[in-house]
């Protein structure tokens, strides 16, 4: 048997992460509530080997379900910062793409991806659960594609986004 | 001779994994249908360990962090040697059943110095309650072990199968044991109600809290073990053992099976509650097991 | 090497003379000649492995010999009492360095030889006089060892003196009835009368000398000393105490009951139960009692050595439990046990007195992290525990093994039953000792502790690699313990190198497959795991906190209450105390002495003149009268 180059090792193993997940979701907003649906019986995330985990170590997606304030982006990226590569970011509905209702509040941030690297976005006050498996698929192709690199981009761009990070946190 | 030892010596940890494993595949099936759903395709768990051992970045917390799960991962594969199954003893003349109580003990002793490496109180709360619910299932344990080797007049694991090969399966002649002893193996391997260690919402997973990547891949690992470990003790000491690999997995099957079906049905115990549960109806059906067995 | 038993004996005596006059010159002659006379002590002792010399008349007093013995069983305390008496003086001269009056530590290092002196004047006696002589001798010289530490031991001393002495009255007891009718105390004469006294007479002997050896040995209920005294006691003198000299209570009543007496006769006095005299399982139901009580306390404490403490109490209980059997494998499990525990227990303690001596704390709570800082220390504590607990590969599991199946073939199945939970309830308190001292974070004071000198650690090191070596080959140690219980009359067990073959026990048990089981799993599971990303360390502070970040001065430990809800599972059993029950008839006796003191001291002078008046008149009578009242 040849040895398997770095590309086909690289591919099988996206093969693999994409056929599990495990998430973190960080409940900040009302967003939330579409989560359960999503989980149980009704929809059952788990078909595609998706299941919620507690701890930032053991999980792979970090799940922004909400606004996130300023004081809450410090645990975000504190959350972000403990995940073991590869890890993803997906933006759960309209307040971290542009603040949503709160777009001009003094204390939640606007855009999610100007503080840590989010992959993906889903659209919608609220995404039905529909909606947040297709993003979730979404996400697999990206995956497999290597498209989903946003680990890599923070580790490339650390200084911008510490940069932001300071500037709203202080 | 010692080609074929060494040969089942190889084998049988790799036996022993792919039971364990192909219980937690049937596991999850199992319970989504339970639960009135699809559930995942069947290889998840192999998805699910792979993909952890694949992690690009592993953290620690120093030496023993790291050398928790594989303390843990040794112990088991080293229990499993002193397991017979279908007709085949490896070790299990170089250490009775007693022996065998302590050997398993290995694994979990290197999981809590990893746990509590971890420098998390999550994983410390874990850690003592999983050594508050050992203690606790363990008055009834060793009061079933001790009605049995009573019974049979020995502690080799192997006699004590070959006896019951040529007799009546020690379920038919101590029922009460029996009946206690998979009410133990359950609460060892800790299924509800007696999840309380790796409670996700209040412990955050317990010991497991600051664990990921192949660290937690040698953990699922290990439970894989685990499962295989307190099953095929079960079957060896009640179930008559197996003269064959499939028997003796059917057999398997058959306690997993009703034990799936209580981790559905039940909520949590708290800890003090579990253990005033061991201490009270397992010991007291044990005595009377083992009073009888002293008076026959 | 050949030295006579009288040299033996002398040398730590002189020693300790010696050391307290050299400490006058220099401190480092002290500690020169406190190290010299107790290594040339165990060296001495090299000479008699595996010899028997029957008897040496050394005196006489009240007309009976004073002899001096040994024998393979009296060689193995020997070689615990001297061994473990040099490693401790090796680890204190580092550890009492901290003390600055010199005289004291003069005193501490006489001290120390002599206790060593006066345990192996008791294993070597031949009668019981010089048994109860150097008896007395390590009392009161161990006492002044426990004095040491300052205010809170002096009334842990106290305690301990005074159940000593009550201890020791109810041995002079004995003695007292035994001579009345032997007019001897050698043990070849006292056994020859006991053989043909009655039965009354034999129990009574045996209860009064087993009230002496038990609070010694600090068997449940006649324990309530030992806590106190052995965490009070600096941290060198509590090996020697845990390790060492409860192991005489244990030596006295293995040759009580099988030099004296034996089970045979014991046999015939009593009615049996499950084939054990009523009073050996008696016996053995204290130290059942002693391991399942002893444990569930050491579970709840929060001081390091207070926790070993009550684990001793616990352990001394399996000794003695396995010495009460009667069999020969759990008599040889009972010894072997008596070796393990003062091998890991004296271990666990130097190892938890190094970290005093680096942190100078031993309250569990206020530790933690100490790994990144000690880490010999602490794979020296681990294997302790791992000893201590029984778990295998370590010498710990094959004495308790022994003891189990001796158990299980007596069929004494609710012992049994004690001396697992024990065992499990070990796991508990062992973890707690490893976790809160050198697991979990370290706290910001802790930042600048490294291991401890060299001379502190050379005892250690000692101790850990005996864990191993005996628990792979318990055939070294066997070889001793079965040839001296032939001595006794007892039929040999099978065993070999590296465990016991099928019909010893129960079952087989082979300690070298375990362990290079174990070995071999141990490093194809390191194989699979190196093959895998290598880990990026990070600190304590970088840690799961639900996404708050955990800062220096957050402590963000469990390590208060560790067993919090298994305490609230046994407070039942932990209402009861036989500390108070002991505490109200001192209660009691005060109130009476108070009372009728007061009746006598009435603090009138008339009254003390009238007393001396009435004295002198008696002692004028009685000298007038020829020194005859009647």
């Amino acid at each position: 048997m040849d040895r398997l180059t770095e590309e086909q090792a690289k591919t099988i193993a996206n093969m693999l992460r994409k056929r599990s997940l495990w998430m973190i979701h960080y409940c900040t907003g009302c967003g939330a509530i579409e989560l359960p649906p999503t989980m149980t019986s009704r929809y059952d995330m788990s078909r595609f080997g998706l299941a919620p985990f507690v701890t930032p170590r053991q999980s792979d997606i970090l799940l922004v379900t909400g606004y996130v304030n300023i004081k809450t982006l410090r645990r975000i990226i504190t959350v972000y910062e403990q995940m073991l590569d590869p890890k993803y970011v997906i933006g759960f509905g309209s307040c971290p793409i542009n603040g949503g209702v709160y777009w001009d509040s003094y204390s939640v941030i606007k855009r999610l991806d100007r503080y840590i690297p989010v992959d993906l976005y889903i659209a919608g006050c609220m995404p039905r659960p529909e909606a947040v498996i297709t993003a979730f698929r979404t996400l697999m192709d990206m995956i497999d594609q290597g498209k989903a690199d946003g680990y890599k981009r923070y580790k490339r761009n650390l200084a911008y986004y510490k940069e932001n990070q300071r500037k709203v946190l202080g | 001779m010692v080609i074929d030892k060494i040969f089942f010596t190889i084998i049988t940890p790799i036996f022993a994994f792919a039971v364990g494993l192909s219980f937690m595949m049937i596991k999850l099936k199992v319970s989504a249908r339970i639960e009135r759903r699809y559930g995942p395709p069947i290889i998840q768990p192999i998805y699910n360990i792979l993909k952890l051992l694949l992690k690009e970045e592993n953290i620690s917390h120093g030496v023993i962090f790291s050398l928790g799960p594989v303390i843990a991962l040794a112990g088991s594969i080293l229990t499993v040697l002193f397991i017979p199954y279908a007709g085949i003893k490896l070790f299990t003349g170089s250490g009775d059943l007693i022996a065998l109580m302590y050997i398993m003990v290995i694994g979990s002793l290197g999981m809590a110095l990893g746990a509590g490496e971890s420098a998390n109180p999550n994983a410390s709360i874990g850690i003592s309650r999983a050594l508050t619910l050992m203690l606790g299932y363990d008055l009834p344990f060793v009061i079933i072990i001790i009605s049995v080797v009573l019974y049979y007049h020995t502690t080799n694991l192997a006699d004590i199968v070959a006896a019951q090969a040529h007799g009546h399966w020690t379920l038919w002649s101590l029922p009460l044991s029996a009946i206690v002893g998979f009410v133990v193996a359950y609460g060892a391997l800790g299924e509800h109600p007696f999840d309380i260690i790796t409670a996700p919402h209040e412990v955050a997973t317990g010991p497991m809290v600051e664990y990921g990547g192949k660290h937690l891949g040698f953990l699922v690992i290990n439970h894989a073990f685990h499962i295989y470990i307190e099953i095929a003790l079960f079957v060896d000491l009640f179930l008559g053992g197996a003269t064959n690999v499939l028997w003796f997995y059917v057999k398997m099957f058959a306690v997993f099976f009703i034990m799936m079906l209580f981790d559905e049905v039940y909520p949590r115990f708290k800890i003090d509650d579990a253990v005033r549960f061991f201490w009270k109806w397992p010991t007291i059906v044990a005595l009377i097991s083992l009073i009888i067995v002293l008076v026959k | 090497m050949n030295a006579s038993l009288e040299l033996l004996l002398a040398t730590p005596f002189i020693g300790g003379l010696l050391a307290f006059i050299g400490g006058k010159v220099h401190r480092w002659i002290r500690n020169l000649i406190a190290i010299i006379f107790s290594f040339a002590t165990a060296f001495e002792i090299i000479g008699y492995y595996n010899v028997t010399i029957k008897g040496i008349v050394w005196g006489k007093l009240f007309g009976s010999d004073l002899i001096l013995q040994t024998n393979p069983i009296t060689w193995l305390f020997l070689f615990i009492v001297t061994s473990a008496s040099f490693l401790i003086v090796l680890f204190s001269i580092d550890d009492m360095r901290k003390e600055e009056d010199e005289l004291k530590l003069d005193a501490y290092y006489m001290y120390l030889l002599f206790v060593e002196g006066a345990m192996v004047g008791i294993v070597l006696a031949g009668d019981l006089i010089t048994f109860f002589m150097f008896w007395e001798i390590m009392s009161w010289t161990s006492y002044f060892l426990i004095i040491h530490g300052g205010k809170r031991s002096m009334a842990a001393g106290y305690k301990y003196i005074i159940m000593s002495v009550i201890g020791a009255y109810a041995m002079f007891l004995a003695m007292a009835m035994l001579y009345a009718k032997a007019h001897s105390l050698v043990y070849t004469d006292v056994a020859n009368v006991l053989l043909h006294s009655s039965p009354a007479f034999v129990i009574w002997t045996i209860v009064l000398l087993a009230i002496g050896f038990f609070v010694k040995a600090a068997v449940m209920p006649l324990h309530t000393w030992l806590p106190d005294a052995h965490s009070e006691a600096p941290s060198p003198v509590s090996p020697l105490l845990s390790g060492v000299l409860i192991k005489m209570g244990a030596y006295g009543l293995f040759v009580v009951l099988y030099g004296l007496i034996s089970v045979k006769l014991a046999g015939s006095l009593m009615p049996s139960v499950f084939s054990t005299p009523l009073l050996l399982y008696i016996i053995q139901w204290l130290a059942a009692l002693s391991i399942v009580l002893a444990t569930f306390l050491a579970i709840m404490q929060e001081d390091a050595k207070r926790l070993l403490a009550y684990s001793s109490i616990s352990q001394i209980g399996y000794v003695v439990l396995g010495i009460a059997t009667g069999t020969s494998l759990g008599v040889a499990g009972g010894l072997f046990h008596a070796l393990n525990h003062a091998i890991f227990k004296g271990l666990l303690f130097l190892v938890v007195g190094a970290v005093i001596y680096r942190t100078g704390t031993r309250n569990l709570s206020e530790l933690g992290g100490l790994i990144k800082k000690m880490p010999f220390s602490f794979v020296a504590l681990l294997l302790g525990i791992i000893a201590l607990a029984g778990v295998p590969p370590l010498n710990g599991f094959v004495s308790k093994w022994m003891i189990y199946e001796a158990l299980l073939q007596k069929k004494e199945v609710f012992l049994l039953i004690m001396a697992f939970v024990g065992s499990t309830g070990a796991f508990l308190y062992v973890y707690r000792l490893v976790h809160s001292i050198f697991l979990g974070q370290l706290p910001k004071k802790y930042e600048n502790v490294k291991d401890v000198p060299i001379l502190m650690q050379i005892p250690i090191w000692v101790l850990a690699l005996l864990t191993i070596v005996l628990g792979i080959m318990p055939g070294l140690a066997m070889n001793v313990i079965v040839k001296g219980m032939a001595f006794f009359g007892f039929k040999p067990i099978a065993y070999n190198l590296f465990g016991f073959p099928q019909g010893t026990a129960m079952g087989a048990l082979t300690t070298i497959n375990i362990s290079a089981g174990l070995a071999i799993a141990f490093v194809v599971a390191w194989i699979l795991f190196i093959l895998f990303p290598k880990s990026r360390k990070v600190s304590q502070y970088d840690n799961y906190a639900a996404g708050q970040v955990v800062t220096e001065d957050l402590k963000y430990n469990y390590s208060y209450g560790f067993y919090m809800s298994f305490s609230r599972v046994i407070k039942p059993i932990l209402k009861w105390s036989i500390e108070r029950v002991y505490n109200y008839w001192v209660e009691a006796a005060k109130i009476f002495g108070d009372y009728y003191m007061r009746r006598i001291y009435t603090g009138n002078l008339e009254t003390y003149n009238a007393y001396i008046v009435i004295v002198i008149t008696l002692a004028a009578a009685f000298v007038l009268l020829g020194g005859k009242i009647w």
